[in-house]
Order: C-alpha cells, then sequence, then structure tokens
C-alpha cells in the first residue's frame, strides 16, 4: 500500500469521526429527549426537577442555587465542583483535566461540563443555599492607586444581602469584544456588612483579564451589574481571645477593610497587628484612614511596608513583608494569622509564622488563585 | 495543512475570549501544527531543546515571584519583576491549571525586554507552544536564547 493510500485513508477516518461526534450532538441537542428528571440536593435538603439535557450548573442556577463558576459554563475554571453521589455516570472528557485522582475517587464533578440526563443525588456545602443573585447600580468608581478601583454597587433587586465580613461575590463581566459570553469573577466585600444596600469591591487590574479589562475601560457610574454571593469561609474564627495578624496587600485588604470596620462598628475589641506590603508609595491606599483607626482604636496596629528601591523618603518599615513581619511579630504560640494575597505572599508568609510558632490550623488564608 | 480534531480542539480553546481575552494566537493565521513545527525547527537549529528554555524560564519565575512583587537581579542586568494576577487559567491542551500573574523580564544592557507567565513556562516546556506570532505572550526561541547566553 503506497504512502498515499494510508494518508488518504487516514484522513477519510479522521473526517468520518468528526462527522459521526457532529452528529452524536446534533441528535443528543435535537432528537433525544430525557424526560423530567429530579436532582435530590444534600439528602433531601432541596429536591428540583428539571427536562433533561442541561448542564447541571445551569439546571441548579435555574432553580436558584448557585455553585461558584468563573469561566461561565465553559469547563476552564474548574470551580464548579460538586460530587454526584448517585446517577452521575463515568468523568467525561472534559473533566477529567481539572479533577485530581482523589476527586474522581470521591464523585466530584465538573458541574458545567455534567449533563442532567436522569435522576441524581448531589452534595454541595449548606451555604450555597443562602447565595443569591443580585443587581445593582455602579454609584462609585474610584481609583484606589495606578492599578487598582474600588467599585461601590447600590443594590437594586435584591435591595439588601448579609454576608460575613471577609466573604466574597462573583462580579459577572458582561459578553464584550472578543468575550462572547458572560464570565464570573471572584472579588472580596470591602464594606463592613452594616451597609447592607452597598457593597464595596476591590479590584486590580489583571494584563490581558477579561473581567478587569471591562471594569477598567468600559464599566462607568451608573451601569447596572449582576453579581452572585456571598460566597467563602474566609472571616474571623470564633476564639475571641486569641490575638490576631493580618497580612495583605493589593486588593488582598478587600476583606480586612470590610472586617475591620465591622470589629469598630461591633464593638469586637481583640488586639490585631495588620501588616500592610506594598512595593512602592504608588501601590498604597486607605493609609491615612488605617493610620487614622490605629490611633482610635487602643487594640489595632497597623505596620505599612515598603519593599522598593524607589520608597524615598518613607517612615515606615522596608523590606518584603515576610522579613517585616519577621523583625516586628513577637511570640505567635496564641496567636491567630489571617492572610489575603497572591500564593507566592501566602505561601512564604506561612513559613515565616510557622517559624514563630503560630500552628498552620490557626493560619487562615485567602488565596488570589 | 489539516487540522487534527484534537488540534482542532486545542485551537477553539485559544481563541480570544476563551480561556483569556487576547488569547493565543495573536493575528496568527497558522494551523497549531504549524505553529509548532516552525517554533521546533528554530529551537533545534538553536541548538537547544523546548526543556532547557523552560527550565530557564521557570528559574525566573521562581525568584520574581519569592521577590513578591519587587524588583530582583537575575543576573548583572537581567533584572525580572512578578505581578501578581488573580485566579488561575487552563492549559489549552488540558494539562492542569496555573495561577494568573506576569513576569517582566528586562535585559538591561541590551534593552530587549519579555513577558511571561506561568502558564507560558508550561506551554514551552510540555508542548513546544511560544504562542502565536502577535499574541501579547509571544516568545521567540531566538529571544530567550539571546536573554540567557545560550549561544555563547
Amino acid at each position: 500500500m503506497s504512502f498515499a493510500v494510508v494518508l488518504i485513508a487516514a484522513g477519510l477516518a479522521a473526517l468520518l469521526t468528526a462527522v459521526l461526534a457532529g452528529l452524536l450532538v446534533l441528535a443528543e441537542r435535537y432528537l433525544v429527549t430525557y424526560g423530567v428528571c429530579r436532582i435530590d440536593v444534600n439528602a433531601g435538603a432541596r429536591t428540583i426537577e428539571r427536562e433533561g439535557g442541561e448542564p447541571l450548573l445551569a439546571a441548579l442556577k435555574a432553580e436558584g442555587i448557585f455553585i461558584p463558576s468563573a469561566c461561565g459554563g465553559r469547563g476552564t475554571c474548574a470551580y464548579c465542583k460538586v460530587r454526584i453521589v448517585e446517577g452521575g455516570g463515568p468523568v467525561g472528557p472534559t473533566e477529567l483535566p481539572l479533577l485530581t485522582e482523589q476527586e474522581v475517587g470521591d464523585n466530584v464533578r465538573i458541574s458545567c461540563q455534567c449533563k442532567v440526563r436522569n435522576d441524581l443525588r448531589i452534595v454541595i456545602p449548606e451555604e450555597l443555599f443562602l447565595v443569591r443573585e443580585y443587581r445593582g447600580v455602579v454609584e462609585r468608581i474610584r481609583d484606589l492607586t495606578h492599578d487598582i478601583k474600588e467599585l461601590r454597587i447600590r443594590l437594586i433587586a435584591p435591595q439588601a444581602i448579609e454576608f460575613v465580613p471577609g466573604q466574597y461575590v462573583q462580579l459577572e463581566a458582561p459578553a464584550y469584544g472578543d468575550n462572547p459570553e458572560p464570565v464570573y469573577r471572584a472579588y472580596s466585600i470591602s464594606s463592613p456588612p452594616s451597609d447592607d444596600a452597598h457593597v464595596e469591591l476591590i479590584v486590580r487590574l489583571v494584563p490581558g483579564g477579561i473581567c478587569t479589562t471591562w471594569v477598567f475601560t468600559m464599566l462607568r457610574e451608573g451601569d447596572e451589574v449582576a453579581f452572585n454571593g456571598p460566597y467563602g469561609e474566609f472571616r474571623l474564627s470564633e476564639d475571641a481571645a486569641r490575638e490576631m495578624v493580618w497580612i495583605a496587600g493589593g486588593s488582598g485588604m478587600a476583606p480586612f477593610w470590610s472586617i475591620l470596620r465591622h470589629m469598630k462598628e461591633s464593638s469586637i475589641a481583640r488586639k490585631c497587628t495588620y501588616f500592610l506590603g506594598a512595593v512602592g508609595r504608588r501601590d498604597l491606599f486607605f493609609v491615612d484612614e488605617l493610620k487614622r483607626l490605629a490611633d482610635e482604636l487602643p487594640w489595632f496596629r497597623f505596620v505599612p511596608a515598603l519593599s522598593g528601591q524607589d520608597a524615598g523618603e518613607w517612615d515606615g518599615q522596608r523590606g518584603l513583608i515576610t522579613e517585616v513581619v519577621d523583625r516586628n511579630l513577637t511570640g505567635g504560640a496564641d496567636t491567630e494569622a489571617y492572610l489575603c494575597g497572591s500564593a507566592g505572599m501566602i505561601d512564604a508568609s506561612i513559613k515565616v509564622l510557622r517559624a514563630k510558632g503560630i500552628p498552620e490550623e490557626r493560619i487562615y488564608y485567602d488565596k488570589f488563585n | 495543512m489539516k487540522q487534527s480534531p484534537a488540534d482542532k480542539r486545542i485551537t477553539e480553546r485559544m481563541a480570544p475570549g476563551v480561556l483569556c481575552r487576547e488569547g493565543f494566537l495573536g493575528a496568527d493565521r497558522r494551523p497549531l501544527a504549524e505553529i509548532l513545527d516552525a517554533d521546533r525547527s528554530a529551537v533545534v537549529g538553536l541548538g537547544v531543546t523546548h526543556e532547557q528554555l523552560a527550565d530557564r524560564l521557570d528559574e525566573v519565575l521562581r525568584k520574581a515571584v519569592a521577590a513578591l512583587g519587587t524588583p530582583v537581579e537575575i543576573r548583572p542586568g537581567l533584572m525580572a519583576v512578578f505581578h501578581e494576577g488573580m485566579g488561575r487559567i487552563p492549559c489549552p491542551w488540558g494539562h492542569g491549571i496555573f495561577p494568573k500573574g506576569e513576569v517582566e523580564l528586562a535585559d538591561e544592557r541590551t534593552g530587549e525586554t519579555l513577558r511571561f507567565t506561568p502558564l507560558s513556562v508550561h506551554l514551552i516546556g510540555a508542548h513546544g507552544f511560544y504562542q502565536g506570532c502577535g499574541s501579547c505572550y509571544r516568545i521567540d526561541p531566538e529571544s530567550l536564547v539571546r536573554i540567557f547566553g545560550l549561544s555563547d
């Protein structure tokens, strides 16, 4: 058999495979009906019935159950994991790269890639029942630094939100330009829960980022936006007696800005030191406000630090934030630590904190990644 | 060149707005296999391997990440700084998920600069993919060889 014949045969086989795959997709979309499928959520806590054929994520969303998802159901972010304890069928090829072996063993699935074809029993974190979809109007956009903006959003519907300081919402960036579908990105709420008619978010520009580019170049005051939430476990522990150390810089300040104002309003007087790291002066924001709070609140200590060579005249601490923590933190066995920021900063900080005697189980963090 | 179904699927994921706003191909209209072939030939011609180049970038990435946003000297005259980014981005081949953020690498002697991400390092090392011409994170293998002094 000549090489040309082999090539032609291989090409025909590939073409046939592609045609069959296309036919299967069309058949599933237009011909196959699965009837009404029942989805049991958390052993009877909620039972929903949906016409089969749609992705599980979409089915749950349509019934008011929001699973965190950043990519809008395109199977790329791997956030929308749920446990399907019955009826899930085999794990699909688009799910496998996004799951660990342990997760596959635990029946964890990527809910946007997993279609409802029969009755299912699933398990989700209880707190997701409290997540709602919100619409609001951007009341104020202000530049906090050269690459960080603060959004203040007034809620339209529902008109109020209940959350625990430290939690986050997922802001929807609508389809625009080359971005064909809405995407969702997580931002910690920086406003205190007492102001329940608003949420404030601190957004740092990510080069090439779909959502942050939209916020920085297209979003205007008066525009209507959508988000869902609240999500997340990052919050103060209930151990009120322990001293706290907070470490964050840049947009990582957001949850602490909410927590600190909530503590002040609620007279929660836990001893706390906040280490704020930045490279240069142009990366700092809310410093005057934080210094005023440190003067006013006897339990709050504020330690800003700059790591760049171009800090100029600066009467604060100098060096990487991990070095500053190392120099200034004494003792630690009875301390709790709260961190928010990039994986690199958090991993480096954990090493320092552990060396200071803070046990790992009392180091709480919210990693950007 | 005819695209295989697998390459077609990967190319679709590289389009603007799918995994990131600008995508991975820039203005490059060549099929994926052709882009990979051209860079493979260039790398072989330069006497290096994809893995070698990815290792050098990985070394820079680690040092830059450890400096927490502060510029760090990789060797005299070669400076790197890591700009953190929220979130993660998956490999278009489906081989894992990588943190966002980018490294800016500048050779102060020549004025040559390049930008790359943790995902770029993986794409070069594991797939020999340097991104399409005109993509914001396209890195010519020749640039890497020059910046890292691998041709000496």
